[in-house]
C-alpha cells in the first residue's frame, strides 16, 4: 500500500509539467552559467558574502549593532540554507530514481524494492553533499549557531563560497588542476624535504642552548618558512650542522619555487587560447545580432571586411590556418564545423533569434550544400545566401535550402553587359550603391509610428526635404511602385526607396519619425 | 545600333558568360583561347599584326578574361602598347590585380572578387534598393534606366536640374548628369544646383519606356 503511493507520487510529481518547469528554473539559476539571470543571483550571493565577512572582521575590535549581527547569523544564514537545500534538490532527481526502481523491478517480474530505491536516493544525495563545493556550502550556514563561539570562524567558509560565483577563480582552479599529478608531486617533494630538515635541524639544534628551536614544532615551522623562501629570521640555526641543514632547505625551496611559478605559468599558457575561446564563446552568445560567415576564402574576406564596419560577424572555418588569418585581419573567427550541428551546439548559438543570415561563402559548392543542409535540418526559416562555384551545382544548393545564390561569373558578364551597352547609366547607378559625393540611396521602411502621422505618399512632402523618392516598395502586393501618384496609401511593413544626399536622408528620416497630431 | 566585334581572350566560364552577355550589342563576339593554333587561338608572344588586318580594331571592344592573373596582366600591357585607343575591360581576381591592371593600360577593371563580396553585402544591407536597382539595370522589369544627350537645351529655360520636378513634369527621375567635359554629377550633389543644363549633357534618366521615350522626344536623343 505504502509502495504503491510512493510510486504514484513519484510518477505524479515527474511528470508535473509545473513541478518540472519550477525545478528547471532553480537548476538554470544555481547551475547553468548561461543563464541570462544567473548572474544577478550570483552578484547577490556575492554581496552577502562580502558583508558577513565585513560584520565577522569589524566585530573582532569593535562593537557591531545588533541589527547587523542578526542580520549576519540569520538571515544571510536561512539564505544560505535555503540554497544549500536548492541545491541538494536540483543536483539529482528522486522520483527518477523510484520510477526507476520501480521499473526494473516490474521488468524482472519482482515486487518494489522500497528500501532498495530509497538506499540509492541515500547514496546519490550523499555523494553530493560530500563534494568539497557542497561542503563549503554547509559550513557556512554554521555561523548560524553563533552562541558556540567554535563555529563562528565557519564564517570564513562563506568566503570560499566566492569560488561558486567567481568565475576567473573557477578557471584559475580548472587551469591548475590541469597540472594536479606535477603539484602533487612537488608537494610530496616538499613535504619530504620538509619533514626530514625538521628532524634534522631539532636533532642538532634542540640541545644547544643557544639555539631557539626547542621543539619539533619550532623546527617543521622553520623549515616550512625556510622552504618557500620567506624565511622571516626569527628562529635560525646557530650550530654548524643546523646552517648546512639550511643551506640544503634553502636550495631545495628555490627548486620548489621556480618549479611552482613554471608550473602555473606553463598551465595557463597550455590553457590561454582555451580560456580565450571559452570567453569568445560566452561573448557571442551575449550577442543580439550578428553575420555568421562560413568559410573564410577570398569573398568572404570582403564580405567580412565590408560587413564589419556596421555589423557583427562571426567567422567559422574548420581549417585552423585560415581562422588564424581571419583573426589577424582583425574579426572574431572560430575554429568549428560550419557543416556540423555539434559546432552550433557547442558555440550555444541561437539561430533564431541571433543570427541575421548565413553566409556560405566556402571554397567549394560541396561545402556549401553541406552548411546549408546542415543548418536547414534545424531550422528552417534563417536567410541563408551562398556563393555558387559552378553553375552545374545551381539546383543542389536550391535544394539544401539557399534563399539566395551568387554566381561570380554571372555577375562579371552582367556588369560586361551593362557596362558596353550603358556605361554611363552603369556609372550611375553603381556610384549611388557605393555612395559616391555622398549622394545615397536608402530604404525606410515604414513602421507604425510612420503611419501615425502620413497616411499618403504626398503627406510625406519629400521634395521639401530634397529628397528624391525613387519609389514605394509594397509589402502586401510585394511590388515596387515607381515614382507613386500621391493618393498612393502607405501600409506598415513598405520600403521608401529614397535619393539625397546623406544628410537630407537623415533629416527626412527624423522628420518622418517625430510623432505628429493629425 | 550594333558594334562590330568584341573579342574575348581567354576561353572559360568568365568569357562564356560574358559572351552570353553582351552578344546582342555585337555583331561578332569571338573567343580566343590561349596556347591554341588556328584562327582562334593566341599565345602571349602574338605581336598582334594578324589582328590588325582581320579586325577594324577602331570599332572593336576587348575583354581580357584570362584566369591566371600574371598572363593576363601581360595580354593586357602587349595589347595596349599595340593598340593606344583600344577599349580593353579585364577580368581582376582582387584589388591587388586591380590596380595592376589599370596601371598596364585596362580601361576597365571587373574585379571579381570585390564585385562578387559588394553585391552580397548590398543584398544583406539594402535588400529592396539592391533588388529594384538590379532590376532597373539588367531589364528585369517595366522599368528602364537610359541615358538622354540633350539637344534642346531651351526646353529647360536655363533652370538648374534640381529645381524642376522632373517626376511631376516628365514622369521620369533623373538620376545624375554628365557634362559635356564628362564630369558626372548627381543632381543632388550641392554643387550641382549651380549647373544651368546645356546641350551636350547627357542625363541618366529611370522611368517606364513610354516616358523615357516622351522625354526623349523633347529634350535630345539617347545615347550608348
Amino acid at each position: 500500500m505504502l509502495k504503491r503511493l510512493i510510486i504514484d507520487i513519484a510518477y505524479f510529481i515527474n511528470t508535473s509539467a509545473s513541478y518540472a518547469k519550477n525545478k528547471h528554473f532553480f537548476y538554470n539559476l544555481l547551475e547553468n552559467g548561461d543563464y541570462k539571470y544567473k548572474k544577478y543571483f550570483d552578484i547577490f550571493m556575492i554581496t552577502l558574502i562580502f558583508i558577513s565577512v565585513f560584520i565577522l572582521v569589524r566585530e573582532v575590535k569593535a562593537e557591531v549593532d545588533y541589527k547587523l549581527l542578526f542580520f549576519n547569523n540569520y538571515i544571510i544564514s536561512i539564505i544560505f540554507f535555503i540554497e544549500y537545500i536548492l541545491r541538494l534538490w536540483v543536483s539529482s532527481s528522486v522520483t527518477d530514481i523510484i520510477i526507476k526502481q520501480s521499473e526494473y523491478d516490474a521488468a524482472i517480474g519482482k515486487k518494489f524494492q522500497l528500501f532498495k530505491s530509497i538506499k540509492k536516493v541515500f547514496r546519490v544525495k550523499i555523494r553530493y553533499m560530500l563534494t568539497v563545493k557542497a561542503i563549503i556550502d554547509l559550513f557556512a550556514i554554521l555561523p548560524f549557531f553563533h552562541q558556540l563561539r567554535l563555529l563562528r570562524v565557519f564564517i570564513l567558509f562563506r568566503v570560499f563560497k566566492l569560488f561558486r560565483y567567481a568565475k576567473s577563480i573557477q578557471t584559475f582552479t580548472s587551469v591548475i588542476a590541469t597540472k594536479k599529478f606535477e603539484f602533487l608531486t612537488l608537494f610530496i617533494f616538499a613535504s619530504i624535504v620538509i619533514f626530514v630538515s625538521s628532524v634534522l635541524i631539532y636533532m642538532v639544534e634542540a640541545t644547544n642552548p643557544d639555539s631557539s628551536i626547542t621543539t619539533l614544532f619550532e623546527a617543521v615551522y622553520w623549515s616550512v618558512v625556510t622552504i618557500s623562501t620567506v624565511g622571516y629570521g626569527d628562529i635560525a640555526p646557530v650550530t654548524e650542522y643546523g646552517r648546512v641543514v639550511a643551506m640544503f632547505v634553502i636550495v631545495a625551496g628555490i627548486t620548489v619555487f621556480s618549479f611552482t611559478t613554471s608550473l602555473i605559468v606553463t598551465a595557463f599558457t597550455e590553457k590561454l587560447d582555451e580560456i580565450k575561446e571559452i570567453k569568445l564563446i560566452d561573448d557571442i552568445a551575449n550577442l543580439k545580432e550578428f553575420y555568421l560567415i562560413c568559410g573564410y576564402e577570398n569573398v568572404s574576406k570582403e564580405v567580412a571586411k565590408k560587413l564589419s564596419i556596421d555589423n557583427n560577424i562571426i567567422i567559422l572555418d574548420e581549417n585552423f590556418a585560415k581562422i588564424q588569418q581571419a583573426r589577424k585581419d582583425g574579426f572574431v573567427a572560430l575554429n568549428y564545423a560550419p557543416g556540423s550541428i555539434d559546432s552550433y551546439h557547442n558555440l550555444r548559438i541561437n539561430i533564431a533569434t541571433q543570427v541575421k543570415a548565413i553566409l556560405c561563402l566556402g571554397e567549394s559548392d560541396i561545402q556549401n550544400v553541406y552548411t546549408a543542409l546542415t543548418v536547414r535540418s534545424f531550422n528552417k526559416d534563417v536567410f541563408i545566401l551562398s556563393i555558387l562555384k559552378k553553375k552545374t551545382n545551381r539546383k543542389k544548393l536550391v535544394f539544401a535550402g539557399v534563399d539566395e545564390l551568387f554566381y561570380e561569373k554571372e555577375l562579371v558578364g552582367i556588369i560586361a553587359k551593362e557596362f558596353v551597352g550603358q556605361p554611363v547609366a552603369f556609372e550611375a547607378i553603381h556610384a549611388l550603391r557605393t555612395n559616391y559625393n555622398d549622394v545615397n540611396i536608402e530604404e525606410i521602411i515604414v513602421n507604425d509610428r510612420i503611419l501615425k502621422s502620413f497616411k499618403t505618399i504626398g503627406e510625406l512632402q519629400n521634395k521639401k526635404h530634397k529628397v528624391v523618392l525613387l519609389g514605394v516598395y509594397k509589402k502586401s502586393q510585394k511590388e515596387f511602385l515607381f515614382n507613386p501618384v500621391n493618393d498612393t496609401i502607405l501600409e506598415s511593413g513598405d520600403y521608401l526607396l529614397v535619393i539625397a544626399s546623406e544628410q537630407f536622408i537623415e533629416e527626412f528620416r527624423a522628420y518622418l519619425h517625430i510623432k505628429r497630431n493629425r | 545600333m550594333k558594334h562590330k566585334t568584341a573579342l574575348l581572350f581567354g576561353h572559360n566560364d568568365y568569357s562564356l558568360e560574358i559572351q552570353k552577355n553582351i552578344s546582342m550589342h555585337y555583331e561578332n563576339v569571338d573567343i580566343y583561347k590561349l596556347n591554341e593554333d588556328g584562327e582562334l587561338g593566341f599565345d602571349l608572344s602574338d605581336n598582334w599584326d594578324d589582328l590588325r588586318l582581320k579586325i577594324d580594331m577602331k570599332d572593336c571592344i576587348v575583354f581580357c578574361v584570362l584566369e591566371d592573373m600574371a598572363e593576363n596582366i601581360f595580354l593586357t600591357i602587349s595589347l595596349r602598347d599595340t593598340f593606344k585607343n583600344l577599349v580593353i575591360v579585364a577580368l581582376a581576381e582582387n584589388k591587388e590585380s586591380s590596380d595592376k591592371l589599370t596601371l598596364a593600360g585596362a580601361t576597365m577593371v571587373i574585379p571579381s572578387t570585390q564585385t562578387t563580396a559588394d553585391v552580397i553585402v548590398d543584398i544583406l544591407q539594402k535588400p529592396i534598393v539592391t533588388k529594384v536597382l538590379h532590376n532597373i539595370l539588367y531589364e528585369k522589369s517595366d522599368l528602364q534606366i537610359a541615358q538622354i544627350k540633350i539637344q534642346n537645351h531651351h526646353l529647360f529655360n536655363e533652370k538648374h536640374p534640381a529645381d524642376i520636378d522632373w517626376s511631376e513634369e516628365h514622369s521620369v527621375i533623373l538620376i545624375s548628369i554628365v557634362h559635356e567635359d564628362m564630369s558626372s554629377e548627381f543632381i543632388y550633389a550641392p554643387r550641382e544646383r549651380h549647373h544651368v543644363i546645356t546641350n551636350g549633357d547627357i542625363f541618366v534618366v529611370v522611368g517606364y519606356e513610354q516616358d523615357i521615350q516622351k522625354f526623349e522626344k523633347l529634350a535630345g536623343s539617347r545615347c550608348e
